[in-house]
């Protein structure tokens, strides 16, 4: 698998130098994130106005809207850059594991590990990935393709050493571990419980569902 | 007195929940105030208040009255259901998947409202259906009798998986406008996966 992982917001892609005004704006749209990732948080992905976030960050409405067109664009943007911050955990964790099913419970565990402090945004945005347009969870979805391919690839190792087989179709495999991996955000947030039965709540669903491709 | 009193809320509580139960899947949970249910409903919004504690609430009833037709077609067709575990529990699947596409917004309020950080206690969120649950065990544990299924299987495990697949078959109705049918043969194939580990 030559998979290359498309990395978001990598330092390489920006500009050299900024200019004043450049600078200014970037400025200005991280003051914008900030203030509604705290919102986001507190309130909700709908309890958030737009209004809400300009007051937290000091500024106007406008200012926002220059960096943002709307709440949705805001709030995916937030969630890219959670989602793409998981990517090297999850990489690292799944190389040293010794077996597919070792990778795959070591990876979601340094997901729910660094989602730990952003548990609620998380939960926000898992609430308003039912009922948003078909577009916008597009681009989300977009967001996650590399960690699902870090998934993909670790199924497809495990058939490489003969330890998996492709007795059913690996992309099923795949997506029905990575909804449980999801569906465990929900258990988290209502019984607060920690990173490590978190953990072994989702290991033994994996073990569940590898038992049906285990070689 | 008491009793005509009775009659106007009972008929309050009707009117109001099938009002909420088309606006909510004709322009979608968020969108829909009470005070457009009370309009719909043809109630005060403060009669509306008197009855349900929150929208949440209206939703987790309208929900609820919801499933007592589905369970009372469920429990008429369970007992005729033939074939393997897997070919039972699939068509246990297919009905839920028929009957939530025939409003498929007003469920996906559903399950978006369970990760809601503000559940009132009131409110039942999506997970929690006794019934669903109480029959998907019954199958298992047929199939553990028929010696399809592993004697050792953890029923409780087994019903989470199956039911947060299932839940999240949803994503493709809310992300590509997939139908029951689509839900259904994907959900069959996730059955078939999860049971063949469990062979004894």
């Amino acid at each position: 698998m030559n998979h290359i992982p498309m990395r978001m917001n990598a330092p390489s892609l920006r500009p050299q130098k900024l200019t004043r005004r450049a600078m200014a704006k970037q400025q200005t749209r991280e003051k914008v994130l900030q203030a509604a990732r705290e919102m986001f948080i507190e309130r909700g992905y709908e309890g958030a106005t737009i209004r809400d976030i300009a007051r937290a960050a000091g500024m106007s409405t406008g200012a926002v809207f220059a960096s943002f067109t709307d709440k949705p664009e805001l709030f995916d943007a937030i969630l890219s850059e959670d989602f793409a911050a998981l990517f090297d955990p999850m990489r690292d964790a799944a190389a040293t594991a010794p077996t597919a099913r070792e990778a795959l419970v070591a990876m979601f565990s340094a997901a729910y590990r660094a989602h730990t402090a952003q548990l609620p945004l998380i939960q926000a945005a898992l609430a308003a990935s039912w009922t948003r347009t078909p577009e916008a969870e597009q681009l989300r979805r977009e967001s996650l393709r590399p960690l699902r391919a870090l998934v993909m690839e670790v199924l497809e190792r495990g058939v490489e050493r003969g330890e998996l087989t492709r007795r059913f179709d690996l992309r099923l495999v795949s997506d029905v571990l990575w909804d449980l991996y999801l569906a465990g955000y929900r258990p988290a947030a209502f019984e607060g419980l920690s990173v490590e039965i978190q953990t072994d709540r989702l290991a033994d669903r994996i073990d569940l569902v590898l038992a049906g491709v285990t070689a | 007195m008491a009793g005509v009193r009775e009659t106007q809320k009972q008929s309050t509580r009707r009117k109001v929940l099938e009002a909420a139960r088309d606006l909510f899947n004709e322009i979608g949970y968020d969108e829909t105030t009470i005070r457009a249910i009370a309009e719909r409903a043809g109630v005060s919004v403060g009669s509306v208040f008197t009855t349900f504690a929150s929208k949440a609430d209206v939703l987790s009833q309208v929900m609820d009255d919801r499933v007592d037709a589905l369970y009372s077609e469920l429990d008429r067709v369970a007992r005729h259901l033939r074939g393997s575990v897997v070919d039972r529990v699939s068509s246990v699947f297919a009905i839920h998947y028929d009957f939530e596409c025939r409003r498929v917004k007003l469920f996906l309020a559903h399950v978006a409202a369970s990760f809601s950080p503000t559940l009132e206690p009131s409110t039942i969120p999506f997970g929690r259906n006794a019934r669903f649950k109480g029959m998907l065990v019954e199958m298992i544990r047929d199939g553990v009798s028929r010696g399809e299924v592993r004697q050792d299987c953890d029923h409780d495990l087994v019903l989470d998986t199956l039911m947060a697949a299932y839940a999240w078959n949803y994503r493709l109705a809310a992300q590509k406008g997939a139908d029951a049918a689509h839900m259904t043969a994907l959900m069959e194939r996730q059955v078939a996966l999860i049971f063949d580990g469990l062979r004894p």
